[in-house]
């Protein structure tokens, strides 16, 4: 009796909703979450598509801006044949920016994962280190990069400061003389090669915690995210930290660096600092250099597409997943 | 070695009404303390701890130090840089490069447009990032993993890519081409203008002759009269000692500085002006640019919020949301009632981000404000106040240090913001739970 009430009263509304085209939840759910990202699919019709095809329309023809409007002649492949074969520089510069990279990306993920987990460990004055050490991330990015890249006060403050042994070269960027730490590894009888990385990583180690900021970050969370139950477990099966590291902070980590890897080469590449990008903007401020400056960023475009792509393939291949038990 | 006192019974020492003393036979503190200090695991305990201390130390040092160095540089006088035995503390203390930098270069009305440009544009990127990323996190549908690569796509190509053709879009600004047909410019398709709708084509032969020439549609002279985009500002003029207030009506939506008087002073006042004209609307030097790409989520690393938000979200059990559902309550009801409460720290880590980035970011202030009459803070660096010129010895010094210390100018505030904020930094980031 009372479920036939309670239909009873029910069915007005129930009658009402018949009306109305039924809608499954999950179709329902999908229409919410075109709803939510709408204003990205809007932003990328109406605004950065008409823009990469106009990028791409320029790279290919000759702009002239007249008073209110401009005007486009198609040229073909003429401003790509120039940036390759008229330009003195650009191949090199390419290359050695490409260079470079492969030089920082494996640098800057070792040493930003070396500080999350550093940083991640219980120590005195751990807010105050992740404070100073998130410092350049907020500050030295933009305007403050461009700054110290022309700054020659830095260099002359260190100049007569501190310990200087008569040769100028003791300067805090540069904080290991290669002679030094070469002798140390010739002892080791390691390759003139690592050695060269490893002076190098360390002197440019200003550059290198400058820009691993957001890595330290996403390797934190992701270290955060790892169970304690499990370093437990290792704790009482008797592992030890190398081993514990080895066997699970590392495998556990690997989707981080994946996402690290990918992000560092983005970073890299479209900063302001990069010397591919500041090369293609001094060629934009040149007279008639615009469609020039858009062929270039366009083959260059096309080369960072191509190694993130093969970073991410090549790194895909290691990465382990946990599977959650279901 | 030490634990020989087995057979040793503990002997009561002292007895008293309600309280007695237990004397174990304790191996002596000399060899207590030994066994506790001087083993492999406390030596190797202690060597980690200090060898890890000096690390971070060291790699603050780095950090710091080039600020040291600036605000150092900042204080000095000229006369400093010339003198060898200066170093790192200045002898002639002063605060002159501030103190011209701020009256001279205009900084004040810099911070203005460039606090109102970042704070809003920082708004605006933080909750569109936020609602975008939650889709992409919490719903299922045909294509998201495409356009969660379109995302990513929009952080890949590089931002030098579409100079050129970002300037043309907002110095041209016409969204599918409605304020070209509101001003009477005929249809756009395609970058191809259609203005002589229903015409004839225009029909050549082999030789370039023209065979039949394109007529004017029928439609053409009513696209050519449509002209609705008219805006009205309000001017006010002195004529004859009398002021006169007029309503003018004109093609542009200003942005000028005008002047104001209130309780007998001068006030600058700015007005927006955009042109609208056939071939679009003016936007360069607004603020409607920045506005317009943070509405769409193609900000200044813009993908890396979506990145950071859906992570984030993706860390919120879905129970959480079921069960607002079968309370009744609607998807973007549960997101801003439910979900955006729970993640003020992430919310705050991205505002961070975004505002601090967007404040010292020089690429698109660049680009949508080259005109001199609006200042911005990062267009300060590189000028020298006129009161600082000099010409002896240390000026090139001089004027790095002046550079350095707009810098220090500029991120001022970042550091006071950071100072607040920092906390949530870490705190955001570490409840995100990437790695689910």
């Amino acid at each position: 009796m009372t479920t036939e009430m309670g239909q009873s009263v029910q069915q007005p509304a129930s009658v009402k909703k018949k009306r109305r085209k039924k809608v499954s939840l999950d179709s329902r759910k999908a229409r919410a979450g075109w709803m939510f990202i709408l204003p990205f699919v809007l932003g990328f019709i109406l605004i950065y598509l008409p823009m990469v095809i106009e990028s791409i329309r320029f790279s290919f023809s000759d702009l002239t801006i007249e008073s209110g409007s401009f005007n486009t002649t198609f040229v073909g492949f003429q401003n790509y044949r120039r940036a390759f074969l008229e330009d003195p520089k650009y191949a090199q510069i390419l290359i050695k920016g490409l260079q470079k990279l492969a030089f920082d990306i494996p640098a800057i993920i070792i040493f930003s994962l070396f500080m999350a987990i550093m940083l991640n460990q219980k120590m005195m004055g751990r807010g105050v280190f992740r404070a100073i050490f998130f410092i350049p991330v907020i500050l030295s990015t933009g305007i403050m990069e461009s700054i110290s890249s022309m700054d020659i006060l830095s260099t002359y403050m260190e100049g007569g400061e501190g310990i200087d042994d008569g040769s100028g070269t003791s300067t805090a960027t540069q904080l290991v003389s290669s002679m030094d730490l070469q002798r140390l590894f010739s002892n080791m009888k390691v390759g003139t090669e690592i050695v060269d990385y490893v002076t190098n990583a360390i002197n440019n180690i200003y550059d290198i915690v400058n820009r691993s900021g957001v890595q330290m970050l996403i390797f934190l969370s992701g270290l955060q995210s790892i169970s304690p139950a499990i370093y437990e477990s290792c704790k009482i099966d008797g592992a030890t930290a190398w081993e514990t590291f080895w066997k699970i902070t590392f495998p556990m980590i690997t989707p981080m660096i994946l996402v690290n890897a990918v992000y560092t080469v983005i970073d890299s590449f479209t900063s302001e600092k990069n010397t591919v990008m500041s090369y293609i903007s001094g060629v934009y401020s040149q007279p008639d250099g615009r469609e020039l400056s858009a062929a270039m960023s366009w083959i260059y475009f096309m080369i960072v597409i191509a190694i993130v792509g093969v970073v991410a393939a090549i790194l895909s291949a290691f990465v382990f997943y946990q599977r959650k038990s279901e | 070695m030490n634990a020989q006192n087995t057979e040793n019974k503990p002997v009561v020492k002292r007895e008293s009404k309600n309280r007695i003393r237990v004397d174990f036979d304790r191996t002596p503190l000399k060899d207590r303390l030994k066994a506790r200090f001087l083993n492999f695991y406390f030596l190797s305990r202690i060597v980690i701890w200090i060898f890890r201390f000096v690390l971070m130390v060291g790699i603050s040092y780095i950090v710091l130090y080039p600020f040291l160095t600036k605000i150092a540089g900042s204080v000095m006088a000229p006369e400093d840089f010339v003198d060898v035995t200066v170093r790192l503390i200045p002898k002639h203390f002063t605060l002159d490069i501030y103190r011209a930098i701020a009256s001279e270069l205009g900084y004040w009305a810099a911070f203005r447009n460039t606090f109102i440009l970042s704070l809003i544009s920082a708004v605006f990127q933080t909750l569109i990032c936020a609602l975008i990323g939650y889709g992409f996190a919490k719903f299922k549908f045909k294509g998201r993993n495409l356009v969660f690569l379109l995302v990513i796509l929009t952080m890949i190509i590089p931002h030098q890519t579409m100079r050129l053709s970002m300037y043309m879009e907002f110095r041209y600004f016409d969204i599918l081409g409605l304020i070209r047909l509101f001003k009477g410019g005929g249809i756009q398709l395609f970058g191809h203008n259609i203005k002589n709708l229903g015409a004839v084509a225009e029909q050549v032969d082999e030789a370039g002759n023209v065979i039949r020439e394109a007529k004017p549609g029928w439609l053409a002279p009513f696209f050519e009269k449509l002209d609705i985009l008219r805006f009205a500002h309000k001017e006010t003029a002195i004529q004859d000692g009398v002021t006169v207030k007029k309503t003018v009506w004109d093609d542009t939506l200003r942005l000028f500085k005008y002047q104001i008087e209130r309780r007998g002073r001068m006030f600058d006042r700015y007005r927006v002006e955009v042109e609208f004209t056939q071939s679009g609307a003016n936007l360069i030097n607004t603020y409607v640019p920045m506005f317009l790409l943070s509405l769409g989520g193609l900000g200044f690393k813009n993908g890396l919020y979506i990145f950071l938000f859906r992570q984030f979200f993706r860390g919120i059990p879905d129970e959480l949301e079921e069960s607002a559902y079968i309370d009744g309550s609607g998807t973007f009801r549960t997101f801003v009632r439910i979900i955006l409460p729970l993640s003020v720290p992430m919310l705050i880590t991205v505002f961070l981000f975004s505002f601090c980035w967007q404040w010292t970011d020089e690429f698109y202030t660049n680009l949508f404000f080259p005109s001199d009459t609006v200042n911005m803070l990062v267009k300060l660096v590189g000028n020298i106040p006129a009161s600082l010129k000099t010409d002896y010895a240390g000026q090139e010094l001089y004027y790095s240090a002046i550079r350095n210390t707009c810098g220090l100018m500029i991120i001022f505030p970042l550091v006071i913001i950071y100072g607040f904020l920092q906390r949530f930094l870490v705190q955001g980031i570490e409840q995100s739970g990437l790695a689910n």
